[in-house]
């Protein structure tokens, strides 16, 4: 049996770089200046002030804190020991960017959790550490590059309120994600001619649209696939929600409405500010999966003219048979067109290896769905909403590593099930399904609810994407396969190619979970979504369906703050369904600049 | 200028999309196909017994039905003809011939099913897919459509005859207007024309939404009415303007921009001459279908069209025609809310203006904007900065 190739090829670490000294002392030159000239403006009394009184605050809390637990009775003072804290809003502190402290899990829990954050911690900064210059470089460049040091407050807020086996499945999915970013970061600083200047590492790179799939990068196993916006824009986003406010203001000062949508806006305004490393032998631009993001591609061809650049376009009208071998022929030319930037060779049976890894990686998802499906739902929260999203999105079979954490994670699920586990101990209230373009990561969405009013979010939209097993030994069939693939991509899966994609789906998808309860997110500029509102709302009154809509806009908190968001969530659970909060510590708390 | 002859009659043959010439056709057993969008040849619905109306919603007043189906912030032109087609406007369609090229004028199609606003019994929507770029696979498949879902369609619900020599003869009906318009477009280069912008939008949206067979003798003796037409021995405009940008069916933009002081001379927008009225010149050696497909992929100026030579077409186009029509600047506009020319008009606005070296005003605007006074403002400043430029021109200033 061949043995798996080590992903990602370690040959990527080996290539030297050529960093320009001169212009990273120049660069530091700069930085000083801007450190030397905040300092000077700095309103020191003030900070003083505001220091003295964090300490107050501190004081204050424990203080609180310990009165508190006094006050309660043994057993409630027992559980809180063994199971962890219930009152979560606690953690929040208004115009602070982190949590006040970290989340009391109970004795067990709590150790495993600090197991985790150690363990990433380790992945990071050994990670860093293979190219560390150039890698902690990236700061000084870029200002979305420092927000991911708020990526174990991100971990931390996906998990929260988890407990025993939902807690570890959380961590196992979540781990991937952030192993592939710190990867892809050092990747990034290494051939940025900025930064590292890595001219034999850069040529081997292809630069993908972000919300491209990544699945056609598995048959050039000698090539470097980089989702190019993904780091700098979108995934950050997730992190800290403020990251894209100066994109969008660029752009939108630059003559672009308002109305569009903040992906490609923001994309758009990461090329105005020049917020994108240089690098790359070419780039796959795409008409996916809306028209924003198709016309996005011109602001990348203003920016980068001499990057040759291709255009993956696929058939809207995907379920239309006939328009497969429109997209299958793309992707064949899309192919040779890598072939001839880069002088790399398709590789068969890379791609198919990866394939079959995909493949099962999907049958360990349809398990995972129908475990939600029954009355012990086990897998819930954004961590696996993400993991599914990256999975599907991202790595897409590439990466040999994977498949354990699926195996692993499915394991953990089925012992789960068999347990008849709660996913959040004693808040499964409603069954929820969430639909539309989801802003729950910003917003650490499906969580609050759980814990805020017990909705159990059991699947979202952009989970349920193509599951079909693909071709792994036809050839011809394996372009069509892919091509149908690509077509059903996140998002595009059910925005695009008929309103039967979302309207009807999601009837079906709400009788196949048996929920009755769906959260309508309602990006504002999403046109493919919101010229159906009236449909859905409609159609979903005729059922019977509880249906929350919830404004948002994406990554730019300044038009639906989450707070807002959550208000209508408490507001239609309060004034319909004239409902108790299961923790009332979360119904209002302020987190407008929270991580 | 003396007034043309038939103006006011073409004015109201536009104050409604079923119109009398629509309503006559039907009367002479014709079908109504309708379509809203370049993408679909316009000229494979006039084959046979059928004919071609390109939709608009004139004077739409509230949309609030078709904003509570679509939202608010969606595009005002297919609102605007959700609304109309809630209203019953659109009942006299015997089709209606959707494409699938941005999401919300499909949706506006989708409307038209889902809320079943056509009560023939024969009344059907069909979606299109449409290519992004040009190469012979989605040349392929955008034949494929065309004979599929339209051509095919139209065979087996009316029995329309689609075949070869059917397309052709369509074609030849189609290039005879074309020919007109045209012509008539030539006569804008001139640098006392005897034509105004909002004239020839007036022409031009009246062949994209009558029967053709219906319209052509009058198009034929307006031709030859301009042939003989004295323009003013003074000119009543200050400047001469292309546009260039998304859908325009509103005559009242063209009307609003005139009453500024600048004359539109270049008319680059969906329901203008370009494209729509370019000769479709086929030969005998392959079959109709492909030429006319490879023609609308070739002239379309789509902002939709995502390769590096169809943006960079664009560009050309714009230039080309404001040196050609000796356009003193360029408008760039949009309709609100519509994705694809709101990236375009964007980003090509700063390009026309740093690369090409052309004066452009850079606007989005709504459905119906007569009654604009900001529009009507911004106009004015760009057609008084155009003449400033002017002055400095001839005074050798930069």
């Amino acid at each position: 049996m061949a043995k798996t190739p080590k992903f990602p090829n370690p040959s990527f670490w080996k290539y030297k770089d050529h960093m320009d000294i001169a212009a990273q002392v120049d660069n530091l030159k700069e930085i000083y200046g801007i450190c030397a000239d905040m300092a000077k403006e700095a309103d020191w009394p003030a900070f003083g002030k505001h220091l003295l009184q964090g300490w107050k605050d501190f004081g204050n809390r424990v203080a609180d804190e310990y009165n508190t637990f006094k006050g309660y009775s043994k057993d409630e003072q027992l559980d809180i020991i063994l199971n962890g804290e219930k009152h979560l809003g606690r953690l929040y502190k208004s115009g602070s960017m982190a949590t006040v402290r970290r989340e009391w899990r109970g004795i067990r829990d709590t150790a495993y959790d600090f197991y985790e954050w150690g363990r990433m911690w380790y992945m990071l900064l050994s990670t860093f550490s293979r190219d560390l210059i150039p890698a902690a470089n990236g700061m000084l460049y870029y200002r979305w590059y420092v927000s991911y040091f708020c990526c174990h407050s991100f971990m931390d807020k996906n998990t929260i309120g988890q407990r025993g086996r939902a807690l570890r499945m959380s961590h196992e999915l979540i781990y991937p994600i952030f192993r592939y970013v710190a990867e892809n970061l050092v990747f990034l600083s290494k051939c940025d001619e900025k930064n590292g200047n890595c001219t034999e590492l850069s040529k081997k790179v292809v630069l993908i649209d972000e919300m491209t799939m990544g699945q056609i990068m598995a048959g050039f196993p000698d090539l470097l696939g980089i989702p190019y916006q993904l780091l700098p824009v979108f995934l950050v986003s997730e992190i800290d929600q403020l990251t894209c406010v100066p994109y969008i203001d660029a752009v939108e000062s630059y003559g672009l409405p308002s109305d569009t949508c903040p992906v490609p806006s923001s994309e758009c305004g990461a090329i105005v500010i020049d917020a994108l490393p240089h690098l790359g032998a070419c780039f796959i631009s795409s008409s996916m999966p809306c028209d924003g993001s198709t016309m996005a591609s011109s602001y990348m061809g203003r920016r980068f003219p001499n990057l040759k650049t291709f255009h993956l376009c696929f058939p809207v009208r995907y379920l239309d048979e006939e328009t497969v071998q429109c997209g299958a022929e793309d992707i064949k030319a899309c192919i040779k067109f890598i072939e001839e930037t880069t002088g790399s060779h398709w590789n068969w049976d890379a791609y198919f290896s990866a394939m079959k890894r995909f493949n099962q990686e999907t049958a360990y998802e349809l398990q995972k769905w129908e475990v939600n499906k029954t009355d012990y739902p086990q897998i819930l929260g954004p961590c696996y909403e993400l993991y599914r999203k990256w999975n599907y999105e991202m790595d897409g079979g590439t990466d040999p590593r994977i498949m354990k954490t699926s195996e692993k994670v499915n394991k953990l699920l089925l012992e789960a099930y068999r347990n008849k586990d709660e996913a959040w101990v004693g808040k499964m209230r409603h069954r929820a399904i969430v639909w539309s373009c989801p802003a729950h990561y910003y917003a650490n969405f499906s969580n609050w609810a759980a814990n805020c009013w017990g909705i159990n979010v059991l699947v979202e939209m952009e989970s349920l994407n193509f599951t079909k097993q693909l071709a792994t030994d036809d050839k011809e069939e394996a372009m069509r396969d892919l091509a149908r693939l690509y077509e059903r991509m996140v998002m595009r899966r059910h925005t695009n190619g008929g309103y039967q994609n979302v309207v009807d789906e999601l009837w079906r998808q709400c009788e196949a979970w048996n929920v009755n309860f769906i959260i309508m997110y309602q990006n504002v500029a999403c046109k493919n979504m919101a010229t159906l509102q009236g449909v859905l709302d409609e159609q979903g009154r005729e059922r019977g369906m509880h249906m929350i809509w919830v404004e948002h806009d994406l990554m730019d908190p300044r038009t639906v703050s989450r707070r807002t968001m959550r208000d209508k969530v408490s507001n239609y659970m309060q004034t319909v369904m004239q409902e108790e909060p299961v923790d009332p510590s979360l119904v209002d708390f302020e987190d407008d600049v929270t991580w | 200028m003396k007034d043309l002859k038939h103006l006011i009659y073409f004015e109201s043959l536009l104050e409604s999309a079923n119109n009398e010439l629509v309503q006559q056709a039907q009367k002479d057993g014709k079908l109504a196909m309708g379509y809203t969008c370049f993408h679909i040849p316009e000229v494979l619905l006039n084959v046979d017994n059928c004919f071609s109306v390109r939709l608009r919603a004139p004077n739409t007043g509230s949309i609030d039905i078709a904003t509570y189906y679509m939202s608010n912030y969606t595009c005002e032109y297919a609102r605007a003809l959700t609304e109309r087609a809630i209203e019953g406007g659109y009942q006299f369609l015997d089709a209606m011939i959707g494409v699938d090229a941005c999401s919300m004028m499909n949706r506006a199609m989708e409307h038209f099913e889902l809320l079943q606003v056509n009560s023939k019994p024969k009344f059907f929507v069909t979606h299109t897919d449409m290519p992004y770029k040009i190469t012979d696979y989605t040349l392929e498949s955008y034949i494929k459509q065309m004979r599929l879902r339209v051509l095919d369609r139209m065979t087996e619900v009316y029995g329309v005859d689609t075949s070869d020599a059917a397309i052709r003869k369509a074609v030849a009906e189609h290039n005879e207007v074309c020919r007109i318009i045209s012509e008539i477009a030539e006569m804008r280069k001139a640098d006392n024309p005897v034509i105004t912008g909002y004239e020839f939008h007036i022409l031009c949206l009246v062949t994209y939404t009558c029967p053709k067979y219906l319209i052509i003798d009058k198009l034929r003796e307006t031709l030859e009415e301009l042939k003989q037409r004295k323009p003013d021995a003074k000119p009543q405009f200050r400047a001469r303007v292309a546009i260039v940008g998304s859908e325009i069916d509103d005559p009242g933009l063209t009307k609003l921009i005139e009453g500024c002081g600048a004359l539109i001379v270049s008319d680059r927008f969906c329901f203008g001459s370009t494209p729509g009225r370019e000769v479709i010149e086929l030969n005998d050696e392959e079959d109709a279908l492909t030429q006319i497909c490879r023609h609308y992929m070739e002239v379309a100026e789509c902002a939709r069209y995502i390769s590096d030579e169809k943006v960079k077409q664009r560009r050309e186009t714009s230039d080309r025609l404001a040196r050609e029509y000796k356009a003193d600047g360029i408008i760039y506009e949009q309709m609100k809310y519509c994705d694809y020319w709101g990236f375009e008009r964007t980003l090509v606005s700063h390009v026309m203006a740093e690369e090409y070296g052309w004066p452009v005003l850079s606007i989005d605007r709504l459905y119906i904007t007569a009654g604009s006074g900001q529009l009507r403002t911004r106009v004015q400043a760009f057609v008084e900065s155009l003449e400033i430029k002017r002055i400095h021109k001839e005074e050798g200033k930069n």
